[in-house]
């Protein structure tokens, strides 16, 4: 494939610096009706909280809903940024260039808004303190660190902080580079967060050197995350369809299909909005596509071993929530568009190349992808309680509630209006890995075919 | 006597690694002349002195720390204040062993992260000679002088490799 | 940018001065006639092992061929010698697929291992006349054949192994096309018809290269597909359902993930003897082992991470079939087993290949190949042993109310370990006698794309990234 063109530096500057030199017009309008949503769901969030969780549809035997699902949602979808970022790092794939800063933004910005869910769906969420944080000697209790839902936090907490770290470190560079084309207080900010970098030899290899052990670290980092998240679940023997083993290597594959499939979906828009259609091309869709296609599989083993042994012990209680799952209304029709959307409809697809190379297509398999893996999570957590279990009086169907919705709408809104607020002052790209790109990629000839080549350091 | 410094700016990375050649060949000293680019280079590829650096002890020092502070939080804190919960024993190692996990590798992290800022010798709020034209893909070669009796020699170096322009500070 | 290619100075990671392609031919081909004393000799001791190892194997088999409680051993050598031979081949087709160059001159000793796979069907000949089917005394044991016939796991496996078996030659023998055609050019007696009847009139044409690519391509998919599935099957039908109460869904992966690892190591400790032995050193480059030794560090990660994420389950679980797999696999008789295994597959290996250092030599990279070898055929033991150790009537129970006594190996248990390894060692050395040890085209493919250059003042390589 030969897309690439030679760029020249001040050109790479003037595209990629565009939204925060020569900001677009859409961004303004764009980022006040988010704001407007955003401030909505603030105001449903308080509403929530000073009513207490009666406003939504949680209730007996179903107490994990709509919020627990969407807090794995977004836990998931930061597992791209890790995902693309490291191993396309160690691996040293060219084609990860372009895509490494909005993955890991995603990451950053997704987990905040991961963290949320458990918070208000406690319904109380200053009193989470209490058993997150070790503070209080004088009550004589410290965290119960046996129960996941301290573990959860400390891995999350982990995550944020190594990522958002790693983002800043991979972000030098290009405040250096923001700070020679600003004036005023705009330099004096890039100023004082580019820490005073040249560009010298040093430095460059601290990038370098850097960016690979970082991402060696938060690589078993990102695993730890969503296999701890899939414990909450998997270690309750009484509830069926979630004591399953396993389910850390299912949810962590599953987290990579949806996150990868939201850096598509992210660099499609990127590619769009801020017309980059030089730095992100077919090829990287391609790339992912190909990348996707084999994580989706490997997530559809994983689906196919859950079920296997799900039915492998032949006990009817666990029979007979599979049965409600795949079988009974509303759960069979949420299972069919699941199944749709996550695998049949978009991994056919990839595999021709005319797809693979469309960057609407890959736009909206991508979105399909997500629509999918929201009813994976939803499908495993609430069925599992809402099953009719002996000595249990109640066992209707959980249906969330407008305020419930009204939050999860809040989620999509707020991740927005936060990676849109980054692209006022952050590049989106990163500024020196495509001029990096410009150094070490080259044609050679073999024979009379011209090859695209890349120079690799003796490390 | 006061610190000076010159920087030549080249356009091209043939003639700036040229400058830094004659650098050497004028009898500079290694460490009192750099070269600034806009983007990585492969190493060496300025003839420059590949920098030396400890990075790696930093996330294994980190780690270490986290690594304490972890058993602290998870043993130390269970057996002041014992409560059995889920039938498990006060000392869980499986359950322990999750969290220490996680607070090694957050140590881990932020001492690589310190280790980095620190082993590109940042923050430097006063980064000396400098031209912005270096982010638009000028390559900068960098002189530093104790006495000022050498500057005419390293200008004279940097002239002859071809700078397009010598900024003094 | 313009790059000129220079003569590299000695480092790390240069890859040696290029070598003309019918240079490559002559020398490489020329590896695969003669043989010293010593190998003469390993090949002796290597066979009588085979020899007596399969001799044990049908003792035993007249001896206590209707005890399935005392066929543990040959259970966990079938698992074993799955994951040293059968995920080798895989070792060589993944990174192929990412188009690593520095896999190329090694993924013919890889492909070579599946002709290992003939060691893995001796061992469940016997083992599949054992194996109990699925109704026993009336009553059905849990398996992943719910209503199936009684000899499904039977007939299965079999077939799965067959078919690995033959995909893993077919992949060998579509890559091996062109080196063939070498042999007939370059080779002489024997070896020299061999070729030209294998060769089948390649000559290397436009044609011919696509469809050796796409070949392998597809032989390489089907080759995981079979891989995963088989490791699939061996994992839960000579495993999992031998003991009432262990449901775990890890299992297969876990299993896989290890062969993998085993796979690697595999490949690392053939390409050391190789090497040192052939005098490869001007193809075999230090950057494979470098590259190998990341792959085996992840894969030693992947290893504890599979194996807590099912412990942690059954720890926090407290079910009555919770606690009766624990006791069982790991609390159990099998405790020092199990220990020395974790030390030896992951806590020694990981401690080892987190240094730059050790993955830059050759040395200790085939010490820590051995240590994860040996350490994961203490894990096949302490694993399959106990399973197969459950009495026939409690097979079908709902868990186990009784940790039942294990079976420790007599003389003939240790002659089918021996043989076993001896035989996949004779038959991949073998090869080396037959055809060269590294692939001809793709080494002279690989000097084609990777060229030393001189960038402004500095050393790198150009590798090229044909499509």
């Amino acid at each position: 494939m030969q897309q690439r063109r030679e760029l020249d530096q001040v050109y790479i500057n003037r595209k990629l610096l565009n939204g925060q030199l020569d900001t677009p017009k859409w961004w303004a309008p764009t980022v006040t009706f988010l704001g407007v949503v955003v401030v909505i769901g603030l105001v449903v969030i308080s509403i929530m909280i000073n009513k207490g969780l009666g406003v939504t549809g949680l209730s007996r035997p179903v107490y994990w809903g709509l919020f627990i699902t969407t807090f794995v949602f977004w836990v998931g979808i930061s597992h791209a940024g890790i995902m693309i970022s490291a191993i396309l790092r160690l691996t040293q794939a060219e084609w990860r260039r372009p895509v490494t800063r909005a993955a890991e933004l995603l990451t950053v910005f997704s987990l905040l808004t991961a963290l949320v869910f458990p918070l208000i769906h406690a319904g109380r969420p200053w009193r989470i303190a209490y058993w997150i944080m070790p503070y209080d000697i004088s009550r004589g209790i410290y965290p119960n660190i046996r129960s996941p839902l301290i573990m959860d936090p400390v891995a999350i907490g982990t995550y944020l902080t190594g990522s958002t770290l790693f983002l800043y470190i991979a972000l030098l560079p290009d405040l250096g580079n923001l700070r020679d084309r600003t004036t005023g207080w705009q330099n004096a900010m890039y100023t004082v967060l580019a820490l005073g970098w040249r560009g010298n030899p040093r430095q460059w290899k601290m990038q370098t050197v850097g960016g690979i052990l970082l991402s060696a670290l938060m690589l078993p980092i990102f695993v730890s995350v969503h296999s701890i998240v899939s414990w909450d679940f998997a270690i309750a023997s009484a509830v069926e369809g979630w004591h399953s083993t396993i389910f850390a290597p299912y949810f962590v594959i599953g987290a990579v299909h949806s996150g990868v499939s939201a850096v598509v979906t992210m660099m499609a828009l990127m590619r769009w909005l801020w017309k980059w259609d030089d730095f992100i091309r077919p090829e990287h869709f391609d790339a992912l596509a190909r990348l996707l296609i084999v994580v989706a599989t490997g997530w559809l083993a994983f689906t196919f071993l859950e079920l296997t042994f799900a039915l492998y012990g032949q006990d009817a209680p666990e029979i007979a929530l599979r049965e409600m799952q795949m079988f009974q209304w509303p759960w069979n029709m949420l299972f069919i568009i699941f199944f749709l959307t996550a695998y049949l409809i978009p991994v056919p697809l990839w595999l021709f190349k005319r797809v693979r190379n469309n960057i609407a297509m890959m736009f909206w398999t991508s979105i399909l992808v997500n629509v999918g893996m929201w009813l994976e999570r939803f499908l495993i957590i609430v069925p599992g309680l809402a099953r009719r279990t002996p000595f249990v009086y109640t066992w209707e169907a959980y249906r969330p509630s407008g305020v419930e919705w009204m939050i999860f709408i809040w989620a999509f809104a707020w991740v927005t209006f936060l990676m849109l607020l980054f692209s006022r002052f952050f590049p989106l790209v990163p500024l020196f890995e495509a001029k990096e790109s410009q150094v070490f990629t080259d044609d050679v000839m073999i024979g009379r075919a011209k090859v695209p080549a890349i120079v690799r350091e003796a490390d | 006597m006061s610190t000076q410094s010159i920087l030549g700016l080249f356009h091209q990375a043939e003639p700036a690694a040229d400058a830094m050649d004659g650098l050497k060949e004028a009898g500079f000293k290694l460490g009192t002349f750099d070269v600034l680019t806009g983007t990585p280079y492969p190493e060496g590829a300025f003839g420059e002195h590949v920098p030396q650096h400890r990075l790696f002890r930093f996330p294994a020092f980190g780690a270490i720390i986290g690594f304490t502070l972890s058993v602290f939080l998870t043993a130390v804190t269970q057996l002041a204040y014992p409560m059995v919960t889920g039938g498990k024993p006060i000392l869980s190692v499986f359950a322990m062993l999750i969290i220490m996990y996680e607070m090694t590798m957050l140590s881990g992290v932020i001492a690589t992260v310190v280790g980095i800022v620190f082993e590109s010798r940042l923050p430097n709020m006063k980064p000396g000679i400098y031209d912005t034209r270096i982010t638009e893909g000028w390559i900068g070669v960098v002189v530093t002088f104790d006495d000022d009796s050498k500057v005419a020699d390293a200008e004279s170096v940097l002239n002859k490799a071809g700078a397009v322009e010598i900024k003094h500070a | 940018m313009a790059s000129e290619a220079i003569a590299h100075e000695s480092e790390h990671h240069a890859p040696p001065p290029q070598v003309d392609a019918d240079v490559i031919a002559r020398e490489l081909i020329a590896t695969t006639t003669g043989a010293s004393g010593r190998f003469k000799a390993w090949a002796w001791i290597l066979g009588i092992l085979s020899i007596a190892g399969i001799v044990s194997l049908i003792v035993k088999f007249t001896d206590v061929g209707d005890d399935s409680t005392k066929w543990g051993y040959v259970a966990a050598m079938v698992s074993f010698l799955l994951s040293v031979a059968g995920a080798a081949p895989m070792i060589a087709m993944a990174p192929v697929m990412a188009k690593a160059n520095w896999v190329r001159p090694i993924t013919r000793l890889a492909s070579i291992f599946s002709f290992a796979g003939v060691a893995t069907l001796i061992m469940l000949i016997p083992l599949v006349a054992i194996l109990p089917p699925l109704v026993t005394e009336g009553a059905r044991r849990r398996t992943i054949w719910y209503m199936a016939p009684d000899y499904s796991p039977h007939f299965w496996t079999t077939l799965g192994l067959v078919l690995l078996l033959f995909t893993g030659l077919m992949l060998f023998y579509s890559a091996a096309l062109p080196d063939f055609a070498s042999m007939r050019d370059h080779s002489t007696g024997w070896r020299q018809r061999l070729g030209k009847r294998l060769a089948r009139g390649w000559v290397g044409t436009d044609v011919q290269w696509r469809t050796l690519r796409k070949r392998i391509g597809m032989f390489g998919t089907f080759y995981f597909l079979i891989l995963v599935f088989v490791n699939f099957l061996i994992s839960t039908d000579f495993g999992q359902s031998m003991v009432p109460g262990w449901r775990d869904a890890i299992f297969p992966m876990y299993h896989t993930i290890s062969g993998f690892q085993a796979g690697v190591a595999g490949v690392v400790i053939a390409l050391y003897f190789s090497r040192r032995f052939m005098k490869l050193e001007k193809y075999v480059h230090l950057d494979a082992f470098w590259s190998l030794g990341r792959l085996l560090f992840a894969l030693t990660l992947l290893w504890v991470y599979f194996f807590y994420s099912s412990f942690i389950v059954f720890w926090y679980g407290r079910s009555e079939n919770d606690i009766a797999t624990l006791n069982h696999q790991i609390k159990g008789p099998m405790l020092p087993v199990f220990l020395v295994g974790v030390i030896l597959i992951w806590f020694v290996p990981w401690w080892m290949l987190i240094w730059n250092r050790v993955r830059r030599g050759t040395s200790a990279m085939v010490v820590g190949s051995f240590i994860i070898l040996i350490g994961l055929l203490l894990d096949r033991i302490r694993i399959f042993v106990p399973a197969w150790s459950v009495p026939g009537d409690q097979i079908h129970q709902k868990w186990l109310e009784v940790t039942p006594e294990v079976y420790w190996p007599n003389i003939f248990d240790i002659l089918i370990i021996a043989g076993g390894i001896s035989l996949v060692a004779l038959i991949v050395m073998l090869m080396t006698r037959v055809i060269p040890v590294l692939s001809v085209w793709q080494v002279q493919e690989f000097n084609l794309l990777a060229k030393p250059i001189k960038y402004v003042r500095g050393h790198a390589t150009l590798v090229a990234k044909p499509d």
